[in-house]
Order: C-alpha cells, then sequence, then structure tokens
C-alpha cells in the first residue's frame, strides 16, 4: 500500500515513458516503492498508441520498438503483461523511383536473393557486411549496457568493464576491431560504399546512421549511429518489431509488470519543480500545488528539462548550466499518421504483394538523395523531398483499424526545429509534402486518406515534452555518447545536485526504444542509494 | 655484394628532405630520387612568369616541427621566415573583420562586431593553448598499435590516458569536444558573431573533403594555435624566396650531411624479391639497388604503382586501396600590376600584409561545400590569399605583386559528364569573379593567371586525386589508422620499405614530423638488424 501522501516518498520517478517505468521495475525489483508521475493522462511517452480517428489506432510517435532489450523483456516478463511483438519477416522494403522495390528480410539468404536482382556483387557481399557487423555489434552492445566509466577516478569496477571491453574488442580479431575503430568516425555514405554498388541498397543501409539526427550521410559520424541501432538489432537495414496494439501497448505492459512489483503510476500529474535544499533534492512540486518530498527524484525527462526547467538553476554551478546549454538537441523528425480507407497500391509492388508491406517502408532511394533532404535542413527548411519511413502496422494488426481499413505512420526527416519561419503556418506544407512523396511511389494514396495528423518538432517539444523536438533527448553524436552523455564527467545517471538522477535517453546509450538507459539507471542508483 | 646506398629515399619533397637529412646524420649513405626537375614536392618556388616567383603550391608555413629547424640548422641552410600578420575578412556588406597578431588591436576590432566575442576570444585562446599543450607531444610520437600487446607500445597509450587524466575537467571537455565536432557547432559555444565563427572555421577545412558543419574538423582548429617558428607560438609567416626556400634550405643540410639527390630522376617501380625491397627501377631503365627504400610518395603511387600487388598482403592492399584522398582544393596564382583594392578597407595598407580570408559567413562557407558534395566546384568558393611580394620583394619586379589564392572547394572527381580540362578556366573565372566582389579592381591589374586544379595536382606533383596531405585528414585516417591500420609506423609489409610521407602520421602541412619520424624509426630498426 502506497504511504500517505504527505509522507515521505522513498523515490519520486518524473515522467512515465519507458524508460522510466524500467527504472521504475528495477527499483521496485531491489526493494524500493517508486511513484512515477507523468504529466500526460496515459503513460508511455513517445511510446503510445493514439485512436486518432474514430476505428482507427496508432502508434502516434514511435512505431517500431528499438528493439526493446532482450534481458528487460525478460527481467518485466512482457509478454505476461500483454506484450505481443510482431515481427514481420520483411523487414523493409526500399522503393526506387524507378519503379523498383528491394525488401530485406529476417533471412539473410532470402536478402541476398532479392538483392541479386540489383547486383550479383552486391548479394555476395551482403552477408559478409551481415557477419561483421554482427559480430561487431554485440560489442557494442556490451558497451552500451555498461555505465560509462568516471573519467576523473575511474572505480576498480570501471577499470574492469574497460578491460571486459577491451578483451571483447581484442577477441574480435584484427580485422573487425580495427573495422570498429575506424567505422564509429566515419561517414555511413563511405561505409556502405565500401561494401556496396547499388544505391538504393546503400541508402536503406545508410538511413540507420541518420535516423532521427542533424546529420545527412556524408557527416562523419554516422556511422556510429548504425553501430549503436546494430547494437540492439544486428540485421544491417534493421528490422521490424511491433507490438500488437501498437507502441502503446510496450508501454502498458511495462506500467503494468511495474506496478505488478510495486511501483504506483499517477498520470495527469505535472511536476513544476524538482524541490533542492542544500543542494540535495528533497522533492517535487506538482502543478497543482501538491507538494510531494523523496529521498531521491529520477528524471525520466530530457537533462535540459530536468535541469534547466524543472531544476532552479542557481543550484547548479554557471560552468555547468553553460556546458548544459551546449548540449545539443535540436529535432529533425516530423510525423504524418494518415488514416486510410484502403490500401494504397505501389507501383513498385506486382501483384499487389503486401508482404512487402508488412516491415517498414523506406523512401530515399539513393546516398545524393538523403543528403540533399539534409542540405535543405541545415538553412532551416524542411526537405521539399524528404527522407521517409513509413509503416502499415494495420497489415499485421488487424485490430488497429476498421475492417479493409489501414493506418499509415510515417517519420519524415529533415524537419529542422529551428525553422525558417513558423511551424504553425507550415504544418499543412508539410504533410502535403509528405503525401505527395509517397505519392510518387504510390499513386492513389491522397485519395485514400480519411484525415491526417501531423507532428512538427514543436509539437513534440510543446505536447510531448522532448525539448527542441529531440526524439532522443540530445543529439546523438560522437561528443554526445558514452561518457560524453549527456556530459563528460556527468555520463553516470547522477547529477551536481545530491539524490536527483537522470534515467531518461538523453544518458547513456540513449538510442531509441531499447531501455537501456532506463536499466543502466537503475542499476547505479541502486548502488548509490543501498549506500 | 654491397650496394652502393643504405637508403635510397623515394620523393625529394620536404618530408623526404627531412628523412634523408636525419638519415646521412646518422651515417647512413643516402641517395634521394626525385621525378620533378627541382626540389620540394609541394613545397617548391617557380618562376613560371619572368620576375615573378611563386609559391606554386603550398604558401605559408606555421608547422614546421621546431626540432627539426634546430637539429638540421636550417637558419644557416638559409631558412628565413618572414611573419604574416593577422588575417581580413572582407564582407559583401562593406565591413570586415581584420584579426592580427596584436591582442589589444584584435580585440578591439572583435568588440566592434561583439563585446561578448571579444572576451570570448582571449578564452578561447588560452583553451586552445591548453589543448595544444595535449596534442603537441602526440605529433612528435610514433603512433601506437592498439592490436599489440608490446609493453612499450601499451605504455604509450597509457601515457596518453595519462596525460589526459591530467588535464583539467574544462581541458579534458574541450578536448574531447574537438576531437569529435564540427568547426562550428565547437564555435558556436564561443562566439555569436557570424564572420568570425566563418573565418575560423576555415582553418578546419583546409585540404579535406568537410563543411565546416562536418563532425572532426573542429580538431584542425587547433593547428592555427599550434603554429611555432623560432618558439614563437601561433605565428604564420612566409619563407623569404618563397616555400621552395624551405625545402631548398632542407636540401642544403642534407647534402651537407652527405645526401646525394639526383633530380629528374623518376621511379618506375620497387624492386621486391622474396618479400624484401632490394632497391629502384627507373624510368629510364636503371636500376639502383640499396639496403633499405624510404618512400615519401602517397600510398597510392608506392603500393599501386612501384610495387606489383604479389608481394603485398590481400588485407594490406584492401586497406591502401580504401584510403581516402579525394582533393578538394586548387590554387590560382596571379601576377599583378598592382595591389588589389578592396572595397572594406580601400588602398595599400597592412590588411594586405597578412592572409585575406574570402570566407564571409557560415552558411557561405557550408554551401561551397554542399557544390562540391554533388560535383561541382563552388560557385563562390572559400578563397585563402596572401600577397608574398609585399613582405619579400625579392618574388616580384618593382612596383608588381604576386597574389597566391588557395581555394576550396574544388572535388578531383567532378559530376559525370565534367572534367577538369574542360572546367580549369571556368574555375579560374570562378575565383576572379569571386575576389572581385570585394576588390573590384582586380580584373584590371591581373597580368598572368596560373589555374591549378586538383588534377594538376596528381599529375605534375604526384598527389593522388590532388590531395595536399597525401591523404584526407579525417579522423579514421588519422594517428594509428594512418595510412593503414597496423602499418601507422612507417613499416610496411615489405621487409626494408618504409613510408615517411605526409600520408603517415602526423600528416599533412609543411611540418616535416613524418620524414623525422620515420627516420628515427629506420634507424632503430637497423640498430637492431646489425
Amino acid at each position: 500500500m502506497p504511504e500517505n501522501r504527505s509522507g515521505v516518498r522513498d523515490l519520486v520517478i518524473i515522467g512515465g515513458g519507458h524508460n522510466g517505468l524500467v527504472t521504475a521495475f528495477y527499483l521496485a525489483k531491489a526493494g524500493f516503492k517508486p511513484l512515477v508521475l507523468e504529466r500526460r493522462a496515459q503513460v508511455g511517452g513517445a511510446a503510445i498508441t493514439d485512436e486518432f480517428h474514430p476505428g482507427f489506432h496508432c502508434s502516434t510517435l514511435a512505431h517500431t520498438a528499438g528493439p526493446i532489450r532482450a534481458d528487460i523483456v525478460r527481467d518485466m516478463q512482457l509478454e505476461k503483461h500483454g506484450l505481443r511483438l510482431i515481427t514481420p519477416e520483411t523487414c523493409v522494403t526500399a522503393l526506387s523511383p524507378d519503379g523498383r522495390a528491394l525488401s530485406l528480410y529476417q533471412d539473410e539468404n532470402k536478402s541476398a536473393q532479392s538483392i541479386a536482382a540489383f547486383s550479383q556483387k552486391d548479394a555476395a557481399k551482403y552477408p559478409e557486411f551481415e557477419k561483421s557487423l554482427g559480430k561487431i555489434s554485440k560489442v557494442i552492445a556490451e558497451a552500451l549496457a555498461t555505465t560509462p566509466p568516471d573519467i576523473d577516478h575511474p572505480s576498480g569496477g570501471d577499470m574492469w568493464s574497460m578491460l571486459k571491453t577491451g578483451r571483447a574488442l581484442r577477441n574480435l580479431g584484427k580485422r573487425d576491431m580495427y573495422r570498429v575503430l575506424r567505422w564509429g568516425p566515419m561517414a555511413v555514405a563511405d561505409l556502405v560504399a565500401e561494401y556496396f554498388e547499388t544505391e538504393l541498397l546503400r541508402a536503406v543501409i545508410a538511413a540507420r546512421g541518420i535516423f532521427g539526427t542533424f546529420l545527412g550521410p556524408w557527416s562523419a559520424g554516422s556511422s556510429l549511429q548504425l553501430l549503436i541501432r546494430a547494437a540492439g538489432d544486428s540485421h544491417p537495414a534493421g528490422s521490424a518489431f511491433f507490438a500488437a496494439g501498437g507502441m502503446g501497448a510496450l508501454t502498458q505492459a511495462m506500467a503494468s509488470a511495474a506496478k505488478a512489483a510495486g511501483v504506483e503510476i499517477r498520470t495527469s500529474a505535472e511536476v513544476i519543480e524538482i524541490r533542492v535544499k542544500d543542494s540535495a533534492a528533497t522533492g517535487v512540486l506538482l502543478g497543482t500545488g501538491e507538494e510531494i518530498s523523496a529521498k531521491a527524484v529520477i528524471s525520466n525527462a530530457d537533462p535540459k528539462r530536468t535541469l534547466l526547467k524543472l531544476t532552479d538553476p542557481t543550484h547548479l554551478s554557471p560552468d555547468f548550466v553553460q556546458k548544459l546549454q551546449h548540449f545539443r538537441g535540436n529535432g529533425t523528425v516530423a510525423k504524418v499518421n494518415l488514416a486510410l480507407s484502403g490500401l494504397p497500391t505501389f507501383t513498385a509492388l506486382k501483384n499487389a504483394d503486401t508482404n512487402a508491406l508488412k516491415g517498414r517502408v523506406h523512401i530515399g532511394p539513393e546516398i545524393d538523395y538523403l543528403e540533399r533532404a539534409f542540405d535543405e535542413s541545415k538553412y532551416g527548411n524542411f526537405s521539399r523531398q524528404p527522407y521517409l519511413e513509413a509503416t502499415i502496422p494495420s497489415l499485421t494488426d488487424p485490430t488497429l483499424a476498421p475492417d479493409g481499413k489501414h493506418v499509415m505512420s510515417i517519420y519524415m526527416q529533415y524537419a529542422p526545429y529551428k525553422l525558417k519561419g513558423d511551424w504553425e503556418d507550415q504544418r499543412k506544407a508539410l504533410g502535403q509534402t509528405v503525401v505527395q512523396t509517397i505519392a510518387q511511389y504510390a499513386p492513389n494514396l491522397p485519395e485514400m486518406i480519411l484525415t491526417h495528423q501531423i507532428i512538427t518538432p514543436l509539437d513534440l517539444e510543446e505536447v510531448y515534452g522532448l525539448t527542441g523536438g529531440q526524439i532522443f533527448h540530445g543529439d546523438l553524436a560522437l561528443d554526445q555518447f558514452f561518457t560524453m552523455r549527456p556530459l563528460l564527467d556527468w555520463a553516470r545517471y547522477r547529477t551536481p545536485i545530491e539524490n536527483l538522477y537522470l534515467c531518461g535517453s538523453g544518458t547513456h546509450p540513449g538510442a531509441g526504444l531499447s531501455g537501456g538507459s532506463g536499466a543502466n539507471a537503475a542499476r547505479e542508483i541502486l548502488k548509490l542509494l543501498k549506500k | 655484394m654491397a650496394n652502393a646506398y643504405d637508403v635510397i629515399v623515394i620523393g625529394g619533397g620536404h618530408n623526404g628532405l627531412v628523412n634523408a637529412a636525419y638519415l646521412a646524420r646518422a651515417g647512413k649513405k643516402v641517395l634521394v630520387l626525385e621525378r620533378r626537375h627541382i626540389l620540394g614536392g609541394a613545397a617548391c618556388t617557380e618562376e613560371v612568369f619572368p620576375g615573378f616567383k611563386f609559391s606554386v603550391c603550398s604558401y605559408v608555413v606555421s608547422l614546421l616541427r621546431p626540432e627539426i629547424i634546430r637539429d638540421l640548422d636550417l637558419p644557416r641552410h638559409g631558412l628565413e621566415i618572414l611573419p604574416l600578420d593577422g588575417t581580413f575578412t572582407p564582407m559583401p556588406s562593406g565591413d570586415y573583420l581584420w584579426r592580427v597578431n596584436d591582442h589589444g588591436k584584435t580585440h578591439r576590432e572583435i568588440a566592434r562586431h561583439s563585446r561578448v566575442d571579444a572576451e570570448a576570444y582571449d578564452e578561447f585562446g588560452k583553451a586552445m593553448q591548453a589543448m595544444c599543450r595535449f596534442v603537441k607531444p602526440i605529433l612528435s610520437m610514433v603512433p601506437p598499435d592498439p592490436n599489440t600487446l608490446n609493453p612499450r607500445e601499451l605504455m604509450k597509450l597509457l601515457f596518453i590516458g595519462r596525460r589526459f587524466q591530467g588535464m583539467s575537467s574544462n581541458d579534458k571537455y574541450n578536448q574531447v569536444q574537438l576531437m569529435t565536432m564540427s568547426a562550428i557547432d565547437f564555435l558556436d559555444q564561443w562566439f555569436e558573431t557570424d564572420v568570425l565563427k566563418a573565418t575560423m572555421s576555415a582553418s578546419g577545412i583546409i585540404g579535406t573533403f568537410l563543411g565546416v558543419r562536418s563532425p572532426g574538423t573542429a580538431y584542425v582548429l587547433l593547428h592555427h594555435y599550434m603554429g611555432e617558428i623560432d618558439g614563437a607560438f601561433r605565428a604564420w609567416g612566409f619563407a623569404r624566396g618563397g616555400t621552395g626556400a624551405i625545402s631548398n634550405a632542407i636540401a642544403d643540410a642534407a647534402r651537407e650531411a652527405g645526401v646525394e639527390i639526383r633530380t629528374l630522376a623518376a621511379i618506375a617501380k620497387i624492386i621486391v624479391k622474396d618479400g624484401k625491397a632490394k632497391g629502384v627501377v627507373l624510368t629510364n631503365g636503371d636500376e639502383i639497388y640499396a639496403d633499405t627504400i624510404s618512400s615519401s610518395v602517397d600510398p597510392r603511387l608506392t603500393f599501386n604503382k612501384f610495387i606489383e600487388a604479389e608481394h603485398l598482403p590481400a588485407d594490406f592492399l584492401e586497406d591502401i586501396n580504401r584510403f581516402k584522398y579525394r582533393g578538394s582544393s586548387g590554387k590560382v596564382n596571379m601576377a599583378l600590376d598592382a595591389l588589389p583594392n578592396f572595397k572594406a578597407i580601400p588602398g595599400p595598407g597592412a590588411h594586405l600584409r597578412g592572409a585575406i580570408s574570402i570566407s564571409p559567413s557560415v552558411e557561405y562557407m557550408e554551401k561551397a561545400y554542399d557544390d562540391a558534395k554533388y560535383g561541382n566546384f563552388s560557385r563562390r568558393p572559400y578563397i585563402d590569399m596572401v600577397i608574398p611580394s609585399l613582405t619579400d620583394p625579392s618574388v616580384a619586379p618593382p612596383g608588381k605583386h604576386v597574389l597566391s589564392c588557395f581555394v576550396q572547394y574544388a572535388p578531383y572527381k567532378l559530376r559525370p559528364g565534367l572534367n577538369w580540362d574542360d572546367q580549369k578556366e571556368a574555375f579560374g573565372d570562378t575565383v576572379v569573379n569571386t575576389i572581385a566582389e570585394y576588390a573590384p579592381n582586380i580584373k584590371d591589374i591581373i597580368l598572368h593567371k596560373q589555374v591549378i586544379t586538383p588534377l594538376d595536382l596528381e599529375r605534375e606533383w604526384g598527389l593522388s586525386e590532388g590531395n595536399i596531405f597525401q591523404g584526407e585528414l579525417s579522423l579514421e585516417q588519422l594517428f594509428f589508422l594512418r595510412p593503414a591500420p597496423g602499418y601507422a609506423r612507417f613499416r610496411t609489409p615489405i621487409q626494408n620499405l618504409y613510408m615517411c610521407g605526409s600520408a603517415t602520421h602526423p600528416g599533412g602541412g609543411i611540418m616535416g614530423a613524418p620524414g623525422r619520424l620515420a627516420a628515427l624509426e629506420m634507424l632503430k630498426d637497423s640498430k637492431g638488424a646489425v
């Protein structure tokens, strides 16, 4: 039974996003009684499902799981709590303007076959690339699951885990070890060109290196993004992981698992201030004026929101504040969700092969196409020929839409948060651009649209609380990764304020819907709480 | 049988000559073979037009390692560096930014644009110098091989780690940012004045196929603070008589140490027998044998042109073939009848004595890069100009001047359908037209114009794909990855064959460090051999 609200809670967690729920679960398992406070009416943060049109349900923001880390699924027994993952055999289908389509599958040989239709050479190279990526990603995964070492005073544990990672690196063997060192800082466009000659194949793999970032395929370091994503899912172009009922079902299962473990969750409970006394967090203040005091406060919100908005910066050193202000996080992604009266016909897919559409659909046929899309955003315009990742989840999960009808969920890039002009005025134009771009591949799409839901980077900030509209809580870049996420010396889920911790994507490893940050944070916070 | 020479050095560029000089001073009998009629490689002075002497390619000096100047006693051999004072950046608005070595002046000038930036500029300088203290020892260090278990190598990694540990947490923060960020992201944290950021960021992209917004470009900002001449911190300068004078001074020192130097001696191939380098064959058929071969030319020439593939391990060849060159710059040298007259500061004056940088805004710089990404030379390129004749009258007839323009971006690979021989003239015109927007009289005062495209750099100076650093200075091609993982220590898979050019650590610029470090490693090995 939760303690009296006026009494002192042991743990308050700000934000019921997937990482917040994961952290809450592990802390409850360890015997604490965390209280999760969610600003919105439903938990889930960016992993939610909404009925955006009568009878039409869609993953409002994230539309595929990161994928969620297997050990977390296991520990939380998410299946038992109602999670059903759908992993279609088709991972991604890349469309080209010349009316061809390239599908990549879970099965390596099947992928190689469809690549062979474009290039025998690439088909031969593909398994080699998948193999290297597979080996390397295991090592990266290890690094992502560890807490970044303390730079100034590495503890014995730090040394050990560094040693372990170092050993794992060496065990890759000379070639693959050098690959990791070489690939990290490379432009993903160069990486894919080292293996493949087919532009469509290059582009669909390179897309993993730029998704959600303010990088183009020619930006150095975009390969690192690919490696980080590969750590959770070593499929070269990325698999497709859906949750039955949409991404909201994933976080609902997490919430139910957390509750079962003893977590209390309150929705429509917006924290407007983190109370600090003598540079130690003492609790939170809600919008309603309610005060909740706690022994420790853990924030699932992004670092800037947590420390510059919810906390009175006077509790922080000017130096720290300045550095945090420089933590880059200007979003580049917009989201468009469509309710459709039927399934659009893609000219590239002969005899209406719906299997090809069951995974992700990639639009961005060439490296240069992706780079040009990026170019526009550098100067404050959204891409007129954008890179799109679309999914039609109703194909694999009919419960999402009425019979014969469908929902299409589309990530659009690049939509710069810092726009020349005003997002409100350009919202419509953005939607049109997305629809027209897809219509080039599926001409009958426009007449099937029953409704649009258009989510701009500004909406991501204002409605969903993602500062700068950055879906990863801050750019994933070489200089904001590992021991530098969010800041060098502050990558260990602690903050300069006693008893105030971070557990969101703004901390290591931070990429996508993996729960990694939440799990790492819980482990570190436990150590500290037990002291 | 004993060979006539202990060492043959391929290429008489500054690194080849430095390499030879150090070897000879250690008692080796050294022969340097240079393909062209003059020495210096890209560090050469040529009288392209009667009476006008040009530093044809490389045109300023700053990074030449002080230990080399000392060891080889270069001043005695005629090296004289004349200071290059400041950078003048004219803007389309008619305004300008003019930074000079005089601290007070620069402070006032920047304050004219932004008081905050004027303060930040000093802080920035201090921070950069702290960074330099960390990076410098690495420049004169043989890269450790992370794959080895050799304790001495691991100590080196530890040494770097310790030095990093030793820094204040602010310096650490700056250091990791410098190694990973884009020049603009980095400068954005310090400054608000667009033109200041633009013109500073320019040093981050010189010679690379990256834009000022590309991660990894921040690091090169350091080089501007690392410059050191006669110990004078961050001074940039000309060599009296042009950059060729530097090469000549080194050549002089080398000859004095007993080095034999032949020009017009082009290599056809390197003789390899059962995994060992034995000598070279010249294009004229001569065969010359030596115990050791040291190549100062880039890996493509050394391993793809001079050596048959069968002598090289597949892995190594794969890495060498993958090494990126991607020249991105050209050069336009002009003989002038008079001085250019800038709208921003009319008439002659000290502003013409330093570098004149056409880098008016961050967007200008980034757009110049965008053009290049798709295989075009920049419609409005970044141009770094100097007028050496103002400082060193010996390079032009009285009253006349030489103008040297370093131009970026000029991508070696133009988009399909274009080739450099056809584009050469248009490229030269673009440069003149760009300058004319800031100094309208330029068109009337040009007596002669020499346009050097990346293709020319490859054909005439043997720089593959016209890369002035013998290979891109991008993160994945630095330190123990330069030029190939596992071969960053000047040795090659072929016994007795070494690399000593800019394609090895620490890379390009008139630094001489690769030539010296390679020599020291070669001497180590030869002792071991005895």
